[in-house]
């Protein structure tokens, strides 16, 4: 079974290589229809790519000498989708199964061949802190998911070493290019907070515990600085602060990625990042519906996970699930059209999610329910381009930004619809063969506040 | 408090004569088989009831008198169901004589292995509770042994005796999903992770191995009965042939409706004499036990709703609902850390439903009927064994305190560690 | 986000916004004061306070009147030993966990919020488990079912930590049965009581380390010397403000030893226990802990759950009290709110075991645990000036045949019996439609792509 996977993956991806052993610099989409995300939409217009830039678009454009076309009748060009939270381009770089805080947490083993880590006594061992991690480091144009990622029209991921309480920096990649430096477009967008994370033994093993951790980290990383700055004023009388990477990749955060499956830990996480004074981005969010009006009101973007909560088909059939999770699983997909309503920026994750078209599936059931069409869009375009600090370079097609393309031969929410290629820094890029080879889901979002209550010793 | 009534029972003694043969008398009288006789006095021979009345014609010749004035005499509770003798302190091992090895144990006989000197009967009976149904089993065994009725006083187990075997206890299995328990029953984990697939098959597997067992029992019983030649005995299979013959009734521990109605369809089928346990959630099956007259013994009502959709009060409603249906009650422990409690089970539910008098017969008479010995105990009639307690209020209430004690018509002690350390520490300086 | 947040629930689930800041007269009713005795008469509520108690009483024009004929009023219950309403409980990894606190993981949405209510239950104190000798902080929460996690914290309480001894913070440090000899090694220290103390006594000795730094650094700054602030420690933080006295210790103890040694710490590190928790032996040593001027919170009748149990008595409230140690009752309470729902008969039970009158059973549910949290000038006892936290019972509430009928916190109504009862079939339907859609929706939808097999 291995075996057989194995050797599908390395078909696909020999077909999904660029074909041109010499990409063309100078390519023209011609007579398509154009979703620009940014402006109206062109029924009938071109593209023009230059050396990886939209060098050009419009109703009205002279295809330039040279040019390689492509014609676009029937065709329809959106920008690349973005995956709002990720781990593509990490290879084994899919998440390790979240552990709930509390007694019952059992510690994740460490990956095989490594010496089991030392159990933590305490905040000053800093467990699971990886802060110096960067996701920049780990891609490489080798993970076999980005084939089925690009397949399904994604050309760019915000990626996120995720092991540990601290799983490290995201960086903003391209979900391909000529090495791995070439991939990254953004190597520094924001340091992942997890809520469980493991990889660690001992201290802190409940939620409060990683509160109170991430609490004494930021104010270790405060103290450092001011150590550093203090010493370069009178390197005679202050202490030389000891270089600590963990404290350095605190420091250098530009945002914190907290999770939040519902308001009770967007409260949570909102207090927290008020606290350690970081700039919050809200990930999971599965009642997302019941979360609109704060994230709103706190101007918190969020990466919506899309894997909608579905019945446990293991279960009892006869014992009923509480209304809470039934209205959970009944309102979930209805999540981004009360963000939209309520004027939340939000991107959309893989997170959870096998096949990176079930992302596009899942958004189709909520555009069933209400959910504009433009406005799934934006979420897997421009507002995941925004959010990451990228909103300048991708996310739309307009004159100017990477040419990041997916062209279609029709609506992209349509069951039937074929992604035809998809074109990264102006590379083409073909899709893989029917029946893609799967690459490895992570854990399932759990559903908010069902953290199993401990049982305590009187 | 408690020493006043002893002064009071001492000074009535006016003869040196039985101490079971007494006359109680000025006492409000609740015979829970009738209504309440004020004034009333009861007259006790040889630990037997012989008459209760306003006019009482006291025998011939000098009789201990017990002077009942301001108080209240009740017939003796009944735990149906608690380990009590054979657990002392529920953590520590070696103290928990309770859930022998094996699936199948018909043959113990939990009576045996309590203790008498356990700091639990005094503590318990200083409530009222004159008799308990001693639980051998719990946990993942099928069939756990019998249960012993015995009175909370006695030098030794055997003195302490009632019946022996009263029934069979034993577990019907549950769909156990690893950590989605289903309250009252025991459940035999082995379906961890496994789903609804996995908890079916540890459950039918099961099942299947009770049906099975009593399929041998029974050719144990023709072969017996037709006295087949080389048969040799087997305790299992001896102590199976009263349960077969519908004499001893079986307690089987069951929560929930589908459980239930496998459960009863199996015992039916079997011709068994049943009794419910520890039944948290029957469903459409209420009416089919009120039908079939099959008792239910409930266990705390204090305990936290099944779900999370159910009212606050669904545990203390329950046996308001089954009583209701038609469904006979009878309340159990199954503990021994609160088995003192046992009345205040019964009163829960009264504010929700269950009405007064069936919550005071649900802890005497109802227990008395459901375990057979009704012609001998639960009531304040003529011919029935003297098992009184003797309050100064509703023994079902939790100010009341119960004054004095008669089993078989002698005088309990009402003194226990507890009240001992109390009066111990009360008086340190 | 937070006044939007209050907005939004209190529309949604208060029973009686739009009367908050209206009068609203409880009339006719028994009044149990607890602390002025019990009179027939009536409350004024306003402003989510007690306006004024008494037989004859002024009511406005206008005002919300409920007529509590033939029933009861008590001041709120104050459970002074819970852990419900948190999504974790033990910090168990280390011996020490004070910089952690069950108040950053409130979950305002748990039914045992709403159970305890139904049971008269308005503040309850939030501990951190008893897994280390130092635990984590507490969280003291008035039952606002519906409000979010912040707004449910008792505003004006002192903050508290919990300390715990005997069997449960040294059970990690004992390997128990017939584990392996290599088992050992991932042993937590303590593994006896000796062990609880020395954790115990080190750690203050740490904690005033620390504020001997920081007292130096403060000195150096106040001179104008340039100096380098110590690192802030969230570990040591807590024991530097409970050694300055402004945060309250919770400890939980059953043996009469460890009792002892925990006051006398106390005394060597001039700290103050406000209550001990459990002090199931606390009769033996009632003179000791009196004298110490310490509270004791403790079960009714709990008892032979643990060796350490074996000892307890139901008459452990009544000798305590009556030797001058202030005394409440709790229900310990995790994961579902069972005691919490009668509570009242736990204090009725005191009448029994050891002769409590009903005002001496009623305050160890009220104005006893009230004082011991340090929060009895706002609750605890019904007089004019304090919060509005009441309770109507259909009953005598000491009786366990009496119903919980109404409860309001800060004058405002969150439980009503009658609504409750009202609610169900609404609640049934509500269920029985989503069941029916989501039905609906799994036939309309086709399942997402087949994983591979």
């Amino acid at each position: 079974m291995l075996l057989k996977s194995l050797s599908l993956f390395v078909l696909a991806g020999a077909a999904f290589l660029p074909l041109q052993a010499e990409p063309p610099s100078l390519i023209a989409i011609q007579d398509a229809r154009i979703i620009t995300v940014s402006g109206a939409v062109l029924e009938k217009g071109t593209v023009v790519l230059r050396d990886g830039i939209i060098a050009d678009v419009g109703a009205a454009i002279t295809i330039p000498k040279g040019a390689w076309v492509v014609d676009g009748k029937g065709l329809t060009v959106y920008p690349g989708l973005i995956d709002g939270f990720s781990t593509w381009g990490i290879p084994d770089g899919a998440p390790v199964a979240a552990t709930p805080g509390g007694r019952a947490a059992a510690p994740v083993s460490a990956p095989a061949g490594t010496p089991a880590p030392a159990r933590s006594q305490g905040p000053a061992d800093r467990p699971g802190t990886n802060s110096w991690v960067t996701a920049a480091d780990l891609v490489k144009t080798s993970d076999r998911r980005l084939d089925a990622a690009r397949g399904a029209g994604f050309t760019s991921a915000a990626t996120f070493p995720r092991p540990g309480l601290v799983g490290g920096h995201g960086a903003l990649v391209n979900l391909a290019g000529e090495n791995a430096g070439r991939m990254v477009v953004e190597p520094g967008i924001g340091l992942l907070l997890s809520m469980g994370g493991g990889g660690y033994t001992g201290y802190p093993t409940s939620s409060m515990g990683m509160i109170s951790y991430y609490r004494q980290l930021w104010i270790d990383a405060g103290h450092y600085k001011l150590n550093k700055e203090m010493y370069a004023q009178s390197p005679a009388t202050i202490e030389r602060p000891g270089y600590d990477r963990a404290l350095e990749g605190v420091l250098a955060a530009k945002k914190v990625f907290l999770p939040a499956a519902g308001p009770m830990q967007l409260e949570r996480a909102l207090k927290l990042a008020a606290e350690l004074k970081a700039t919050p981005v809200i990930y999971g969010a599965v009642e997302g519906y019941r979360m609109a009006a704060t994230l709103k009101k706190t101007s918190t973007p969020v990466i919506l996970n899309v894997k909608w909560p579905v019945k446990d088909r293991e279960a009892d059939p006869e014992r009923v699930d509480s209304i809470r999770t039934l209205e959970l699983r009944d309102k979930a997909p209805e999540s981004p059209a009360a963000l939209v309503a309520a004027g939340v920026k939000f991107a959309v994750s893989s997170d959870g999610i096998d096949n990176p078209k079930d992302v596009i599936k899942a958004l189709k059931r909520s555009i069933d329910l209400g959910l504009k069409k433009e406005d799934a869009l934006r979420a897997l375009t421009l507002s995941a381009a925004e959010i990451h600090g990228v909103g300048a370079r991708l996310g739309s097609i307009d004159k100017g930004k990477i040419a990041n393309l997916v062209v279609t031969n029709g609506d992209l929410f349509d069951d039937k619809t074929k992604v035809q290629m998809v074109f990264i820094d102006g590379v083409k890029y073909l899709p893989p063969p029917e029946t893609p080879p799967t690459p490895r889901g992570g854990a399932a979002p759990t559903a908010p506040g069902n953290e199993t209550q401990e049982e305590v010793e009187h | 408090m408690m020493r006043l009534a002893w002064i009071a029972l001492a000074a009535g003694t006016l003869m040196a004569g039985q101490d079971n043969t007494f006359l109680l008398r000025n006492a409000t009288v609740y015979p829970v088989s009738g209504p309440k006789i004020e004034n009333a006095t009861i007259l006790v021979v040889d630990g037997k009831i012989v008459e209760v009345g306003v006019k009482v014609t006291p025998p011939k010749g000098k009789i201990k008198i017990v002077e009942g004035k301001g108080l209240q005499v009740y017939p003796g509770m009944i735990d149906s169901g608690s380990p009590i003798g054979l657990s002392e302190i529920s953590s520590v091992r070696e103290t928990n004589d309770v859930g022998e090895l094996g699936d199948f144990n018909p043959q113990l006989r939990s009576i045996i292995a309590v203790n008498p000197e356990s700091e639990h009967i005094p503590v318990v009976r200083a409530n009222g509770i004159t008799s308990v149904m001693v639980l051998p089993g719990g946990g993942n065994g099928l069939v756990y042994g019998q249960i012993s009725l015995m009175h909370l006083s006695g030098w030794t187990w055997e003195e302490m005796e009632i019946r022996r075997g009263a029934a069979l206890q034993m577990r019907w299995p549950t769909y156990s999903m690893g950590g989605r328990g289903g309250g009252g029953g025991g459940g035999r984990g082995g379906a961890a992770g496994g789903g609804m697939a996995e908890a079916k098959r540890v459950h039918d597997q099961q099942v299947k191995l009770i049906q099975e067992f009593f399929e041998q029992s029974r050719a144990y019983q023709l072969a017996k009965v037709a006295g087949t030649p080389g048969l040799k005995p087997e305790l299992k299979f001896e102590a199976m042939i009263p349960v077969l013959e519908g004499k001893l009734p079986v307690m089987i521990t069951v929560a929930r409706e589908r459980e239930i109605k496998e459960a009863v369809e199996w015992a039916t089928k079997e011709k068994l004499k049943v009794v419910l346990a520890g039944v948290r959630r029957p469903g459409k099956m209420t009416e089919e036990l009120a039908k079939r007259n099959i008792p239910v013994i409930l266990g705390s009502t204090f305990e936290v709703p099944l779900e999370d959709d159910d009212p606050y009060d669904e545990p203390f409603s329950l046996p308001g609902e089954l009583q209701k249906a038609g469904v006979k009650i009878a309340f159990a422990s199954f503990g021994v850390q609160f088995a003192r409690n046992l009345p205040y089970q019964a009163a829960q539910a009264v504010p929700f439903g269950l009405p007064y008098d069936e919550a005071l017969k649900s802890v005497t008479l109802n227990a008395a009927e459901i375990w057979g010995v009704a012609d001998q105990y639960g009531s304040i009639e003529k011919g029935k064994w003297a098992d009184l307690i003797v309050t100064d209020g509703d023994p079902l209430e939790v100010k009341t305190s119960v004054r004095m004690m008669f089993v078989k018509g002698e005088p309990v002690d009402l003194e226990s560690k507890h009240t001992r350390l109390y009066k111990k520490y009360l008086a340190r300086p | 986000m937070r006044i939007l947040l209050i907005g939004a629930w209190s529309a949604a689930f208060c029973l009686t916004a739009g009367f908050a800041q209206d009068v609203t007269v409880i009339q006719n009713a028994t009044i149990h004061t607890v602390t002025k005795g019990t009179m027939k008469g009536s409350i004024v509520i306003r402003d989510g306070k007690i306006a004024e108690v008494g037989e004859k009483v002024m009511t406005p024009s206008g005002a919300r009147v409920i007529d509590a004929a033939g029933k009861h009023v008590i001041p709120g219950i104050i459970d002074c030993h819970t852990h419900i309403a948190v999504d974790a409980i033990n910090e168990g990894s280390v011996s020490v966990s004070s910089m952690v606190g069950v108040g950053d993981v409130v979950n305002s949405e748990g039914k045992d919020i709403y159970r305890a209510l139904a049971g008269g239950v308005t503040t309850a104190n939030v501990l951190h488990g008893s897994a280390n000798a130092i635990g984590g902080k507490n969280v003291l929460l008035k039952m606002r079912w519906g409000k979010d996690a912040d707004a449910l914290v008792f505003q004006e309480a002192l903050p508290s930590i919990k300390f715990a001894l005997g069997e449960n913070p040294k059970r990690a440090g004992q390997a128990t049965g017939f584990q392996a000899p290599g088992a050992q090694q991932n042993l937590r220290y303590p593994g006896t009581r000796m062990g609880v103390e020395d954790v115990i006594r080190e750690a203050f000795l740490r904690a005033q380390e620390y504020q001997k730094e920081w007292k130096a650094y403060e000195a150096k700054k106040s001179k104008g010397e340039a100096a380098l602030p110590p690192r802030r420690d969230l570990q040591m933080e807590p024991l530097v403000e409970v050694l300055e006295g402004k945060r309250l210790v919770h400890a939980h103890c059953y043996r009469a030893d460890e009792i002892l040694m925990l006051l006398r710490v106390a005394e060597e590190f001039h700290f103050k226990i406000a209550t001990l928790q459990h002090v199931l032996e606390g009769y033996k040593l009632a003179k000791e802990i009196a004298a110490a001027g310490v509270g004791a919170s403790t079960f009714s009748d709990w008892w032979s759950y643990k060796v350490e149990a074996y000892d307890a008595i139901p008459y452990n409230a009544a000798i305590m009290h009556k030797k001058g140690v202030l005394v409440s009752l709790n229900s310990d309470d995790a994961g579902g709110a069972e005691l919490m729902r009668r509570l009242n008969t736990e204090a009725g039970k005191m009448m029994k075991y050891g002769g409590l009158t009903e005002d001496e059973a009623l305050a160890m549910i009220t104005i006893n645990p009230a004082k011991q949290l340090k929060i009895d000038q706002y609750v605890g006892s019904i007089e004019a000036g304090k919060q509005a936290d009441l309770v109507i019972y259909d009953k005598d509430p000491l009786s366990i045949y009496s119903k919980v009928e109404k409860v309001f916190i800060d004058g405002n109504q969150y439980f009503d019996r009658e609504k409750d009862l009202e609610e169900r079939p609404k609640q049934d339907a509500r269920k029985k439609g989503l069941l029916e859609k989501e039905k609906e929706t799994e036939k309309r939808n086709a399942p997402l792509s087949r994983r591979p097999s």
